[in-house]
This record gives C-alpha cells, structure tokens and sequence, in this order.
C-alpha cells in the first residue's frame, strides 16, 4: 500500500470547446492536508465534481485506497471512504439538524436495520449526537438546517460530510462567506480533522491554505501549474506570475513565515 | 410499376395530406404549450380546454351572424385576454413559491375539471358539427381533397411562420427569450418580465383558441374535445423537446404522419397507443427531446 | 453526558409527539368511519355503505399518490395504472381462476411487483414535471391498449365478477354484506395506512424524505436516489394496486375507465385537499370529496364547477390542505397532554 491514498492521473474532461480540466496528476498523502489552489475558473471545482465521482473524467484515473475507482458512482466511492462537502451549502433545509446528520450516518447502520424502525438506528444516532457536540449544534439539534445562521450551516455542511467516517475528505471552499473569526477556528478545526483523515482542500483564503496544508497543487486554466510544500510553492516564479501576481493583497506579512 | 403509382396517389397521398391537416393543428396546439413551459416552466394542464372554449366561442358567434372569417381573428384576440387574466389571476399567485412546477400544473389541471363542466352546461354535451366555410373538394394530382383540408394546410403553415418570425425576429419575441434565458438578467435590462409572462401566457392560449376555431368545422365541436386532443399535443412536445418551437413543428409533423399513415396497416385505435408510445420512449431516452429549449438555442 | 441526554430526551420527544399527532388523526377517521358503520347500520342503508367502501377503496390510490408525492417529491398523474391494473388482475382472478379473496390480492400483489417494477424503471428516469407527464403516458397507454383489447372485455370491461367470501380462520366475510365489506375494506386500508406510516419512519423512508428535500446531496449520503425512487415506486404501484383488487369485490365489474386520468386526477385531488406528506390526509379527502360529489349531486350533475374550484382554492390558499392544518393542532394537544403527564 502506498503512502498516497488518492492518485490522480492524468485526468481530463472538456465542455464543448472548454477544456475544464486537462492531463492533470497529484497524489494526495494519507493523514495529510493536500490543497488546491488556483484562480476562479481555474477547475477546481471540475476537479472535486471527477473525484466524487459527479462527473466522468473522459481521459485518466483516479485511484484511491489502492483501487482504481475511475467513474464509479457517487454513492459507491462515499461507501468506499470518500466523502466530499460543498462550496454552497448543499442541505436538508426544511428537516431537522438531527435529522440532517442522523440521514448522513444512516450509511454506518447494517443493511438489515433499513426496514426496522429509526429507532433502532442507534449507530447512526449516537453518531449524529457525537457530532452535534464536536461541532458545537446541540442546542439547535430540532431546528430546521434551513433556520440556522450562515456559519452554523457551514459547520453543519462539515458535520454531515464526515457523518459516515470517511477516510478522505473533499472540502469545498469550508470558509467560504465567513468572518475572519469563523474562518480562525475552522481552520484550526480542518487542522484538527487531518491525521486519522486524508483532507483535499479547496480554498480561497491564502493563508489559511498556507497555514494549513502540507502539499499544494497549484491549478491554472484546468492544467497543473506547480505543486509542492506551501514554501516551494510561493517560491515558483510562475505561480508568482499566474496567481500571487494577480491577487498582491491576499499575500500578508505573516504569510511569510516558514 | 403503375400499381405503385396508383397506391401511391390513392392510398398514401389522401392519408399524408389528412396528416398535414392535423399536423399543423397539432402543431399550432403544442407550440402554444411548449411556448409556455419554454418561458414560465408552466405545464398548462388546461390547454385542451382553452382549445375547446376557442372552438365554442367560434360557433357562438357564427351562430349569431358573424362570419368565420372575423372569427379567425376575433376569437384569438378575446381568448389571448382570458389567457392574461388567468396568468395573473392564477399562475402569477404560485408562481414564486418553491413548489410552482407541481402548483402550477395543479392549478391549471384544476381550470381544466371546472371549464369541461361548464361546457355541459352552457353547450350540453353533445358534439355541434359547424358547416364547414370552404365547401367542396379539388383535385389535385388526381386525387380529391377537401377545400377546407388545403386551406388548413395553407392557414396554420402561414401562421406558425408568423410564430417563428415574432419569436425569433423581432424585439418582442428577443425580450420574450432574454425573459427565458435569465430572468434576473432581463428584468435588470428592462424588460418587464411581470408582463412578458402573462403576454407569454397569452399568446399561447390564443393560439389554443385559434386552433379551435380551425379545427371545429372537421372535428365537430364538443366538452371534451381538448381532452382528446391535448395528449396529441403533449405528445409533441416532449417528443421535441419542452420549450423548442423548432422541435414542436418536426415533432408535429412526424408524430402525426406515423399516426396517419400506421392506420393504414393497423388499426386506428392502435395509432393512439403508438404516439403515446413513442412519447415515453423519449422521455426515457432524450427526455430534452429532438431539440434544445426556448432561450437556450 | 448529562447533556447527551438531555439532548437525546429532546429528539425523542419532538418524535413521540409527531407520531402521537398522526396517530390521532387515523385514529380520528376511524372512529368516524365506525361511527358512520352504526348508524348506516341501524338505518339499514345499502346505498352510503357501497359509496363509503368505494371511498375507501379511492383513499387507498389517494395513499399511493401521498407516498410518492409527499414523501418522495413525485406526482404520479397516471397512478390510476396501477390501481386499474389491480382491479383487472383481481377481477380475472375471480372470474376465471379462483374466487377467493387470498388468491385475487395475493395474485395481484405478485403482478405488481412485476408490473410496477418495469413501470418504474421506465419512469423514474424521468425528473420533475417530467416525471409528471410520463406518467400521465404511460397511464394513457395502459388505458387505450385495455380499452381496444377485447380478451378483456375492451370498452365494455368484465362484467359478471362473482360475489366471494373473505375466510379469515376465525370467521368470514360476504362481499355481498354491505356492512361487512365496509368493515373489512376499512381494516384492509388501515393495514395499508399503517404500513404506509411504518414504512417513512424506516430509514429506507427517510431517506425518501431526503430526496424529496434535496435530492443532489443523497449519493453523498452513501445512497442510490434510483434505487430508492424505484423502491418508493413500487410500493406505491402496490398499495394503488391493492387498493384496487378490492374495487371488483365492491361491484362486481371492473372497466378500462378504472385506468382513465380522471382516477388519477381525482386521487391527486384527494391529496391536495386532504393534504400532502401527512397519508392520513387522503382518507379525509376522499371523504370529502366523497360526500361533496353527491350533496352536489342531489341539486346539480355539474359537480365539477364545485370541485374543481374548491381544488383551486386549496392549491392557492391552504396548500398544506386539511390534515396539514390539523395536524399541528393535534401535535399541540398530545405535547400538552404529556406536559401533564
């Protein structure tokens, strides 16, 4: 087994005449954070929607946890480990938050429990509970996801990505909309998930990216631009040129720090 | 060689040229309805029934006196005002809550049930056959075909040109596809996309009615008359793809040659279940149906 | 951990309240029905016990039609398929195979799985309105080919269906009794209710609610929205089904008009006023529309004027219907009650 516990290879995808995503290889390291980055349009998204198994890729592989497991459905690669949250908040709104990551852990049940009561759930209870505390929603478990405050609701799109225990974890822009207080403690918290949990990060916040990851890809018009550790990165004279040149204020002083 | 001929001229043409007849009904029918999904996303359920209350009004007022030549215009404009009433009467109260597809189709189905009963009530239920205002055949090619049938040929082709050129050539018909491509867009460009819609609305119901008062004389007119009819134009529609005009005319004229000419080799009970048929094996296959949607090219 | 129990003890309770409210509101129509059954009883009325069965019969397509659009976000407007094509199976089996109650349901049952199974992988291709309009076809279809089809009596149906009894071990039940087969065909659909009910509390039914919801974030959730639309499907096509195996017992015809849109419209319109995703409610609106058809009756035949605009009104101004503005209320009432408690 390699240390690598997704391979991308050479994937590709176009619409019509645009070419979304174009011969594009990484690896993402077990236990790690790996980001992508990458001007708007840059294919990122595309990138998310191949891996989660929303789109085909028309050229390349994707392998993860040793299998190859290109084009496989949604529902069978998230049986599989790999489970992926969204830029838009993407929920139950008009059901309960309980219920909201009661349905997301259903998956942890045996097959046997789909017919038999909900009560008799209670893997898939006692796993929604767990993550109502860890991701502070217990005292709004009966109100519905849709009556929740815009940073709740991100929390809760998180909650309900990692519900079913994945081994690897797609997050879409996680600070997407948030305060700069918000996006402190949720970076510190994707901090807090990697380890046990492979983490494919998608995000536009530069510091929190270089804070955060331990490798990062580097994407412009659906190509791979660089790749490497945070430092090597923001060293490239062409990422510098593509991306940072382009954005001069995302950079801060404390960036800097290696 | 000359049996061939003979079977072509006097078996195939009459059956191709009844299929023209209806076919450009049909189309007239369905454009109306694919016109009004392309834009408001508006299954309208009672179209059949905006069909037949052109057609009742088209007798009514030959019975008082007025020619069916006034009728032809007179009716599309009266039933174009029912259909801005009922736009913004109806649809317009439903239209901005998130369940609008299913309440809207509701709605509409509801208008349906109360027109069939009030057409019992005001016309009885049985069917009127209204004279037909071009009497007499011609021969055309050595085969004898209704006056009325050519003139409807000729009529409906001209005005589902009138369609195409209003939608796709004018100022209207690009507010009307800027409305449907994006709302937000067109509203903030200037376009009064309240009014679009119930203008849009109107339009395809007027040409409901128009159909009514075109088809009354060869179908006779009668309570559930759209009923019968409206699955035809369902049938046309999705065959097309919803909200295509182009589509509509090719769906038209396809589904109803197969329906005509498949009567000759079966019986005509059959061809019903034919179309319909086909209906489903497109929307399991290319449920955008044969061509994109209003707006989207 | 207190807290975790606190926590626990709060979703319980919304639940329990929830199902109690529900409960009610059967429990409310039962104890109508049974009070219907006594006095038409005493009277010795024949007439209101038939229509009442038959308004049950109707309720039970009405259940299907809440499954699927309540619960799984799809209106059926050719439902009256599955109810038909019960009412034919059934029928034929009576006729022509056995006239026993077990065998008519257990047969249909068996077909539908079948029928329904197809039915379904064909239409649940199809999204939305869409989902709509392929059913209203292949309801079209089904109708036209059945009224042309003469093995089976075309346009004229089968007439001529034998009168059965119901043997249950203990006792037995005369089709031909008016009141019994109103009793029977009362239990039968409140078997049918509650296992409707049962099942949306599974979290196979759950998860039908989810995609109702928001259907693009289920196979993030580990699942296959075909396969659980086709599970919902199905069990619909088989509550319409069974439903309708009751409806040759009833009158001892079936016709192609069973398959006819104006059934599937009808049952829509049950829902509607009775009122969506509560199952319940398409009892109370078959009741009403019911009785509202022959009140109506009694001073006009143009009784759709009135139903068609009560439709509308209910559409416009109280989509959540009867059931959906008593249940609340009910809901309040059991809290209270527990408060006490």
């Amino acid at each position: 087994m390699s240390a690598a516990l997704l391979e991308v290879e050479g994937l590709a995808i176009s619409f019509g005449a645009l070419r979304a995503v174009s011969d594009l290889s990484f690896t993402a390291a077990r236990g790690g954070i790996t980001s992508v980055i990458g001007p708007n349009g840059a294919g990122k998204s595309t990138l998310f929607n191949l891996v989660s198994g929303a789109l085909r890729p028309q050229q390349g592989r994707v392998r993860f946890a040793g299998a190859d497991v290109t084009g496989w459905s949604t529902h069978k690669l998230l049986r599989a480990g790999l489970s992926r949250s969204f830029q838009i908040t993407n929920l139950f709104f008009d059901l309960s938050v309980f219920e909201n990551l009661r349905l997301a852990s259903q998956v942890l049940e045996p097959m046997g429990r789909a017919l038999l009561p909900v009560a008799r759930s209670t893997a898939a209870r006692d796993r929604a509970e767990e993550l109502l505390g860890q991701f502070g929603l217990a005292e709004k478990a009966t109100e519905l996801a849709g009556h929740l405050s815009h940073g709740e609701q991100r929390r809760l799109e998180i909650a309900v990505s990692l519900a079913c225990r994945p081994k690897m974890l797609l997050l879409d822009e996680p600070t997407q909309g948030m305060s700069h207080g918000d996006t402190q403690s949720t970076a510190a918290m994707i901090k807090g998930l990697a380890g046990d949990l492979t983490i494919l990060l998608i995000e536009h916040d530069i510091d929190v990216v270089m804070n955060l990851s331990d490798h990062v890809v580097v994407m412009h018009q659906g190509a791979k631009l660089a790749e490497g550790t945070p430092a090597e990165v923001r060293g490239n004279a062409e990422v510098q040129k593509a991306y940072f040149g382009e954005n001069p204020g995302g950079e801060t002083p404390g960036g800097e720090a290696h | 060689m000359n049996e061939l001929i003979e079977t072509l001229q006097f078996v195939y043409a009459p059956q191709v040229v009844n299929g023209l007849a209806i076919g450009v009904a049909v189309i007239l029918m369905a454009l109306g309805l694919t016109i009004i999904f392309g834009l408001l996303d508006v299954i309208n359920m009672a179209h059949g029934e905006f069909y037949a209350l052109g057609a009742y009004l088209g007798i009514t007022l030959v019975a008082k006196g007025v020619s069916f030549w006034v009728c032809l215009a007179l009716v599309p404009v009266v039933m174009a005002g029912i259909g801005y009433a009922t736009e913004r009467m109806l649809i317009q109260r439903v239209f901005h809550t998130k369940d609008r597809h299913i309440l809207t189709l509701l709605l509409t189905f509801g208008l349906a049930i109360i027109a069939e009963d009030v057409f019992k009530l005001a016309y009885g239920p049985n069917p009127y056959k209204p004279d037909s205002p071009i009497p007499g055949a011609s021969e055309l090619l050595g085969v004898i075909l209704p006056n009325y049938r050519l003139f409807l040929i000729a009529a409906g082709t001209a005005i589902i040109v009138a369609v195409w050129i209003v939608v796709y050539r004018t100022s209207l018909g690009a507010m009307v596809r800027a409305a449907a491509f994006d709302r937000h867009m067109a509203s903030s460009l200037g376009v009064p996309v309240e009014r679009v819609y119930a203008g849009t609305f109107a339009f395809g119901v007027a040409l409901a009615g128009l159909s009514g008062v075109l088809l009354a004389p060869i179908y006779s007119v009668f309570p559930t008359m759209g009923k019968d009819f409206i699955l035809m134009a369902f049938s046309v529609v999705i065959v097309g793809g919803m909200g295509s005009i182009k589509g509509a005319v090719i769906a038209g004229l396809v589904l109803t040659q197969i329906q005509s000419i498949s009567s000759l080799y079966i019986s005509p009970v059959w061809s019903d279940p034919l179309v319909f048929g086909i209906m489903v094996l497109f929307l399991m296959v290319r449920p955008q149906g044969l061509a994109g949607r209003l707006g989207h090219g | 951990m207190a807290e975790a129990a606190i926590l626990r003890n709060a979703v319980e309770a919304t639940e329990r309240i929830a199902r109690g409210g529900r409960n009610l509101l059967a429990g409310i129509f039962v104890a109508i029905a049974l009070a219907f059954a006594v006095f038409a009883g005493m009277t010795g009325d024949t007439f209101f016990f038939r229509l009442a069965t038959e308004a049950l019969i109707f309720a039970g397509l009405a259940l299907s039609v809440d499954l699927l659009l309540g619960y799984t976000g799809l209106l059926s407007l050719g439902q009256a398929l599955f109810f038909g094509f019960g009412a034919y199976v059934s029928g034929l089996v009576l006729k022509n195979v056995a006239p026993s109650f077990w065998a008519a349901i257990g047969i249909t049952l068996a077909a539908t799985l079948l029928v329904g199974t197809i039915a379904g992988i064909i239409s649940i291709r199809a999204r939305g309105v869409y989902f709509a309009l392929i059913t209203f076809g292949l309801a079209q279809v089904a109708f036209k080919v059945v009224f042309n089809t003469r093995e089976i009596g075309g346009s004229d149906g089968i007439i001529g269906i034998p009168q059965i009894r119901a043997e249950f071990g203990l006792f037995s039940v005369d089709t031909q009794s008016p009141a019994g087969f109103f009793l029977l065909t009362l239990a039968f659909m409140m078997l049918l209710y509650a296992g409707c009910a049962y099942l949306v509390q599974t979290p196979a039914g759950r998860l039908l609610v989810a995609i109702r919801t928001n259907e693009s974030r289920v196979p993030f959730l580990g699942y296959s929205p075909w396969r659980a639309k086709l599970f919902a499907f199905v069990a619909a096509a088989v509550v319409a089904a069974l439903s309708g195996s009751l409806y040759p017992m009833l009158r001892g015809l079936v016709s192609p008009e069973l398959l006819a849109f104006q059934i599937s419209g009808n049952a829509v319109i049950m829902v509607v006023i009775g009122g969506v995703g509560t199952l319940a409610g398409a009892f109370y609106g078959s009741a009403i529309l019911t009785m509202l058809k022959s009140v109506i009756g009694t001073f006009t035949e143009y009784h759709l004027i009135v139903i068609g605009a009560l439709f509308m009104l209910s559409v416009i101004f109280f989509p959540k219907g009867l059931a959906g503005y008593a249940l609340p209320r009910l809901e309040r009432w059991v809290a209270r009650r527990r408060g006490r408690a």
